[in-house]
C-alpha cells in the first residue's frame, strides 16, 4: 500500500527536454519493479505529433507527444496524473489545463520560481475540484515497489541501494528534493524502508501541505510512521504539529526542522529555498516549529544526524510490538540490475567492441586536440605553424623549419589564379546563384581533376616511379607514351619556353638554393628539357613542379593533390566572399558565347 | 521576497489610485535645485527628507528630517548623501511634501497561504506596534476581491465611522488592487493620514515587498530590488548572483564576516542543515552557500573560488545529501578546479576540507576528491554511509 502514487498511476508529462529526462528516470524505476512504463503521453505543443523515445531496460519505448492534455487523455483514457515540467511563466496555465481535465486527479509541478499567486491559485482550484496539486518546486513522489513520479530517488543504483523495489513502513514528506533522497536512504539503512516519499517543494506556499498528506498516511495501514523534514519559514510545520497533537494518531511522527543557524546569522538572509525565511516578526523560526512538533508528541531529534538512530528506535519498537515483521533481504544475485550501456560495459571490462573506425593521426577526447600526439596549444606556443600541422596530419611527422618554408611558398603560389579558371568560375557562378559558402566552394573544388589542378598526385607518382627505377628521360618518355599518355605535370595552355611561368621559376630557384637533395625535381627538369625542345609549350608546369618538390620532401604521393586543393580553397573562399560583398546578381552565359550546333526546330512526330 | 524602496513603492501605489505626497528621489543637491524649478511644492511647502536606502532605524541614525523649508531640505540632502552606515553608502535621498494632518491610521495587505489578509487600524505610526489588538483583519481568498461592503465593515470594526469609514474602505480597496495586480507579498502604509482641510487620505510611508519570481509579467518594474538584509552585497556575492542568474540550477553565496568555517554544500535544504550543525557545534560560519539543480561545473568553480577566498577560514564543508540528479562527478570537477586554482594562488594553507556526498556518479566524484590528497590537499572524504552532518562534528572537533 502507498499513497498518491501506486500501480494504477498513469502519467502524462507536460514539458520538453526536462520532462523527457524525468520519463527516463521513471522508466528505470518501472524496469526495476518489472512493470511497464507508466508514462503514456507527453504534452508539448512544439513537438506535437512527434514521439519521444524512452529507454526501458535494453530497449526503447515510443511515447507520443500531444498538443494538449485533453488530446492526451482522449487517446489514453487511463491517464490520471500529470507532471508539469513547463517554465515558470507558463506553468500556471499548464497546471490549470491539467487540473481541468476530468480524468486527471493529481498534478505535481517541478517548476521552480513560480509566482506565489499562481501557486495559490492552483492550490485553490485543485481543492475546489477535490484534486491534488503538489509543488511547485517538487522533486516528485515515489511509492516503493509501485510508482515513481519525477526524478525523486536518483540514479538506478540508488533506487536499489534504498530498497525501493519493495515497500517498507515509513512515509516521508520533505520540502527539499535532495533531502528526500537522504531520508529514503536513512529509512532503508536504519529501518525497513519507505512506503511513499513526497517532495512538497521549498516554496513559501506549497500546493498541498504536510497535513493533507499526513491524513492520507494515517489512512494507509502499511505506513506506520512518517518522517517530516521541515525548515524555517511559513507555518506548515506548526500546522502539522497541530494536526498531530489534536487527537491520538495511529502513525508515529518524526520530524527535523532546519534553520536554527538563523539565530546567529543576519536577519532577512536568503537561503536556498524561496520559502526558507522567517517572517517579519520572527514567526516561523526553526525553534518555534521544533517546539510545536515536540509539544504535539512528535519525535524531534536535536540534529539531522540523530535522525537515523531515532528512525531505528521507532522501527525496533514496531518490530517488538509486532506491527511490523522483518522483511527478508534479497540476495545480491536477485537484486534488480539495469542493463549496462556499451560505454559502461567497456569501462568495467565486460564488453569488447570491434571498432568501426581506426585513426592514426589525431585525438580530441582530452581537453584539446592532439595532432599526431602533440597538443595543439603547445605547437602554437612553441612557434610551429600551419605547414607543420599539415606535416603532422598528412604525413605524421614534425617537419623542419626549412621544409615548412617550402610548403608555405607552394601554398602561396597556388592560392588563386583569377576568376576565369574552372574552379573559381564554378564558385563564382554558384555565389551569384545565391548558394552558401560551403556548397559554392565545393562546386569549385569539384573542378579539380586531371585537367585542372589535379595533376599533382599523378605527376608525383610517375616522377617517383622513374627515379625509383633509375630510368633515363628517354626511357621514361617512351614508357609514358606507351602506358599512360601525356606526362602529367608537363605542358601549359598559355605558358611556354619563351613565356615562362614565373611561379615555377621562383619555386625551382628557391628549392635549388637551400641545398637539399632534389632527385625528383632534377629529373622533372631534365624531362622538361627534352619535351620543350619538341614543342615550345611542353614545359614543367606548376603542378609538376610542386609534385617533384613535394616528393623530394618525402610526402606520400596520395597526399599531393591536397596541397593544391588546400591552397586553392583560400582563393575560392575569396571569390565567394567577393561576390557576396558586391551583392552580385544571378549570371548566365550569353547566347553569343554558345555555338548552337543542335538540330534546327522541327515537328514532333506522333507518338507511336 | 524582494524589498522595494519607498520611492518605487509609492510609485506602484500611485499607479493604483492611492494618493501619495509629492516626492522626488535625488542623488545630488544640484538635482534637487533643478527639480525645485519645476515643482512648486518644493519651493513653497514644508518638506520631509529621508535617506532612500534599505536601512532600518533611519530616525535614530538622523536620516529622516521633517518640517524643513527649501534651504533646510537642501542642507539635509547635502548632509545625508555620502553618509556611510555599515557597508551601505547613502546615494539617494527622497524629498517629499509634508502633509499637514492630525490623526494617523494603518492599512496593510499581507500574503497568507489562502490568499491575503487586509489589515486596518484606526491608529498609526509606532502606536500600532504597541496596540496590535486594535488591528482588524479581513481574509480574502486568492483570486477573489473583497467587496466594498466587506471593507467598510472592516473599517467600522476597526473603529472608523461615517464618511471616514468609507474613505478607509476605499483606500484599502486600492491597496488591495495594488497588492493583487502587482504580485506583492506585503504592502503596508503606516501612517495613512487625512490631509487637513479636505480630509483626503494620503499614504505617508510605504513598505513594499514584491514577489521577484513574477518579474516576467511586470515589464514596467523599472526599479532594482533592495538588499535583503541591512547591508550592501559584496563584490563576490554579486559575482555569484550574476552567475546564478544565467545558469540552469543555482549557486548561492552570502559572506558572514568573522567566521572560520566555510560552507560549500549542495542543496537548498541540506545546506541549511549543515549551517545548523556548525552553529550547534559551536563553530562560526564564514558564509552561507549552496549549489543545486545540476549546475554547470564552471559555475560551481566560481562559487568555490569565492569560498576559498574567505579570510581566516580553517575548514571547508563540502557537504551534501544523496543527489537525485545533480552529477556528483561533474560538480565536484568544478570544486576541484576551484581548489587547485586557490592553492596555486597561495590560498588554503592549513585549511582542512571535509567532503560527504552521494548521488549520480558518486564513486567517481568521491574518488577524484580523495586523489587531491596526493596533490597536498588536507582533504577528508566520506560517502553516503557517514550521516549527513558528521563531517561538521569532525571538522569542529579537529579544530579544538
Amino acid at each position: 500500500m502507498s499513497i498518491l502514487a501506486n500501480k494504477d498511476t498513469k502519467v502524462v508529462i507536460q514539458g520538453g527536454a526536462a520532462g523527457l529526462n524525468a520519463a527516463r528516470r521513471m522508466a528505470e524505476f518501472c524496469y526495476m519493479i518489472k512493470r511497464p512504463l507508466n508514462v503514456d503521453a507527453f504534452v508539448y505543443p512544439p513537438d506535437s505529433g512527434k514521439t519521444n523515445e524512452v529507454p526501458y531496460g535494453a530497449g526503447l519505448v515510443t511515447v507520443p507527444v500531444y498538443k494538449s492534455v485533453a488530446e492526451a487523455t482522449a487517446h489514453h483514457p487511463q491517464i490520471n496524473t500529470s507532471l508539469v515540467y513547463i517554465g515558470a511563466d507558463r506553468a500556471c496555465a499548464a497546471g490549470m489545463e491539467a487540473l481541468n481535465d476530468p480524468r486527471i486527479q493529481m498534478v505535481s509541478m517541478i517548476t521552480e520560481g513560480v509566482p506565489e499567486r499562481d501557486a495559490k491559485l492552483l492550490a485553490r482550484h485543485a481543492t475546489k475540484l477535490g484534486k491534488i496539486f503538489n509543488g511547485p518546486s517538487s522533486i516528485g513522489v515515489i511509492s516503493a515497489g509501485e510508482c515513481r513520479l519525477g526524478v525523486i530517488g536518483g540514479a538506478f543504483d540508488n533506487l536499489v541501494a534504498c530498497k525501493l523495489y519493495r515497500e517498507g513502513s515509513f512515509g516521508v514528506i520533505t520540502k527539499s528534493g535532495g533531502l528526500s533522497n537522504e531520508i529514503i536512504w536513512i529509512c532503508s539503512q536504519f529501518a525497513n524502508g519507505i512506503t511513499t516519499a513526497i517532495g512538497i517543494g521549498g516554496d513559501a506556499y506549497p500546493g498541498t501541505d504536510y497535513v493533507s498528506y499526513l491524513e492520507r498516511f494515517e489512512q494507509d495501514p502499511q505506513t506506520k510512521a512518517v518522517v517530516i523534514v521541515g525548515e524555517m519559514g511559513g507555518d506548515l510545520e506548526e500546522r502539522a504539529a497541530e494536526w498531530y497533537g489534536a487527537k491520538a494518531r495511529r502513525i508515529k511522527l518524526l520530524a527535523v526542522v532546519s534553520g536554527f543557524c538563523q539565530e546567529s546569522l543576519p536577519k532577512g538572509m536568503k537561503f536556498g529555498h524561496a520559502g526558507a525565511k522567517e517572517g517579519l516578526k520572527g514567526e516561523g523560526s526553526a525553534r518555534s516549529k521544533s517546539d510545536a512538533l515536540k509539544k504535539a508528541g512528535a519525535l524531534v531529534p536535536e540534529t539531522f544526524g540523530a535522525l537515523g538512530p531515532a528512525i531505528k528506535s521507532v522501527y525496533e519498537e514496531l518490530l517488538k510490538s509486532g506491527q511490523v515483521r522483518p522483511i527478508p533481504e534479497l540476495s545480491a544475485a536477485d537484486l534488480p540490475k539495469l542493463p549496462k550501456t556499451v560505454e559502461e560495459g567497456m569501462k568495467t571490462g565486460e564488453v569488447m567492441v570491434a571498432p568501426l573506425v581506426r585513426t592514426t593521426i589525431s585525438d580530441d577526447r582530452g581537453d584539446e586536440p592532439l595532432y599526431d600526439g602533440y597538443p595543439a596549444s603547445e605547437l602554437i606556443n612553441k612557434g610551429y605553424e600551419i605547414p607543420h600541422v599539415i606535416g603532422l596530419l598528412w604525413d605524421k611527422r614534425l617537419i623542419t623549419k626549412q621544409e615548412a618554408e617550402i610548403i608555405k611558398r607552394i601554398m602561396m603560389l597556388s592560392a588563386d589564379h583569377g576568376p576565369c579558371v574552372s574552379g573559381a568560375l564554378a564558385t563564382i557562378l554558384a555565389a551569384c546563384a545565391g548558394i552558401g559558402m560551403s556548397q559554392a566552394v565545393a562546386a569549385g573544388l569539384i573542378m579539380i581533376g586531371p585537367r585542372f589542378g589535379g595533376a599533382v598526385t599523378d605527376a608525383g607518382r610517375y616522377f617517383k616511379y622513374a627515379v625509383e627505377h633509375k630510368m633515363t628521360v628517354d626511357d621514361f618518355l617512351a614508357y609514358m607514351k606507351k602506358e599512360v599518355g601525356p606526362v602529367p605535370g608537363i605542358g601549359h595552355r598559355i605558358k611556354s619556353v619563351r613565356n615562362p611561368d614565373k611561379r615555377v621559376k621562383e619555386l625551382v630557384s628557391y628549392v635549388k638554393g637551400v641545398g637539399m637533395p632534389t632527385p625528383h625535381l632534377d629529373f622533372a627538369l631534365a624531362v622538361e628539357k627534352v619535351t620543350s625542345a619538341k614543342k615550345d609549350n611542353l614545359i614543367l608546369n606548376v603542378d609538376g613542379t610542386m609534385a617533384a618538390v613535394l616528393v623530394d620532401l618525402g610526402f606520400p604521393v596520395d597526399s599531393l593533390n591536397g596541397f593544391f586543393i588546400l591552397s586553392r580553397t583560400i582563393g575560392l573562399i575569396g571569390h565567394w566572399v567577393d561576390q557576396r560583398r558586391q551583392e552580385s546578381r544571378l549570371i548566365r552565359l550569353f547566347d553569343y558565347l554558345v555555338n548552337y550546333a543542335a538540330p534546327k526546330r522541327r515537328e514532333v512526330p506522333p507518338l507511336k | 521576497m524582494a524589498k522595494v524602496l519607498e520611492g518605487p513603492g509609492m510609485g506602484l501605489m500611485k499607479k493604483w489610485g492611492i494618493v501619495v505626497p509629492n516626492f522626488v528621489v535625488v542623488t545630488s543637491v544640484e538635482q534637487l535645485e533643478q527639480l525645485a524649478q519645476a515643482n512648486d511644492w518644493i519651493q513653497k511647502g514644508k518638506l520631509v527628507v529621508k535617506a532612500h536606502e534599505a536601512l532600518g532605524s533611519r530616525f535614530k541614525l538622523g536620516l529622516v528630517k521633517v518640517g524643513l523649508d527649501r534651504a533646510g531640505a537642501k542642507a539635509a540632502v547635502a548632509e545625508m548623501l555620502g553618509r556611510q552606515v555599515g557597508s551601505i553608502t547613502v546615494s539617494q535621498v527622497i524629498v517629499s511634501e509634508m502633509v499637514p494632518h492630525k490623526d494617523e491610521y494603518y492599512v496593510a495587505v499581507k500574503s497568507t497561504r489562502e490568499g491575503a489578509e487586509v489589515l486596518v487600524a484606526n491608529c498609526g505610526g509606532i502606536e500600532v506596534e504597541s496596540n496590535w489588538d486594535r488591528v482588524k483583519k479581513l481574509s480574502v481568498e486568492v483570486g477573489d476581491t473583497p467587496s466594498s461592503d466587506a471593507l467598510e465593515a472592516l473599517a467600522k470594526q476597526a473603529g472608523f465611522s461615517g464618511d471616514l469609514a468609507k474613505k478607509v474602505a476605499e483606500f484599502a480597496e486600492k491597496l488591495f488592487a495594488c497588492f493583487d495586480k502587482e504580485d506583492a507579498q506585503y504592502l503596508e502604509v503606516n501612517p495613512v493620514v487625512a490631509r487637513e482641510g479636505g480630509g483626503e487620505l494620503v499614504a505617508l510611508d510605504a513598505v513594499t515587498l514584491l514577489d521577484a519570481d513574477s518579474r516576467f509579467r511586470h515589464p514596467d518594474w523599472n526599479f532594482h530590488f533592495a538588499a535583503e538584509f541591512g547591508r550592501a552585497y559584496s563584490k563576490p556575492e554579486l559575482e555569484v548572483m550574476a552567475v546564478d542568474s544565467k545558469i540552469k540550477g543555482s549557486v548561492k553565496f552570502i559572506e558572514i564576516p568573522g567566521g572560520d568555517t566555510a560552507m560549500l554544500p549542495a542543496g537548498g535544504g541540506a545546506s541549511v542543515y549543515y549551517s545548523d550543525a556548525v552553529v550547534a557545534r559551536g563553530g562560526k560560519l564564514a558564509n552561507y552557500a549552496e549549489y543545486s539543480g545540476d549546475p554547470p561545473d564552471w559555475a560551481v568553480e566560481v562559487l568555490t573560488d569565492k569560498v576559498c577566498s574567505l579570510p581566516g577560514i580553517k575548514n571547508i564543508i563540502v557537504g551534501g545529501a544523496i543527489a537525485n540528479f545533480t552529477d556528483v562527478k561533474k560538480t565536484f570537477g568544478g570544486i576541484i578546479a576551484g581548489f587547485r586554482k586557490a592553492k596555486s594562488e597561495g590560498k588554503l594553507n592549513g585549511v582542512k576540507i571535509w567532503v560527504r556526498r552521494g548521488g549520480p556518479r558518486e564513486k567517481e566524484g568521491l574518488d577524484a576528491m580523495r586523489a587531491l590528497r596526493d596533490e597536498g590537499f588536507d582533504v577528508h572524504v566520506y560517502d553516503r554511509h557517514t550521516p549527513l552532518t558528521d563531517i561538521v562534528d569532525m571538522a569542529i572537533k579537529g579544530g579544538k
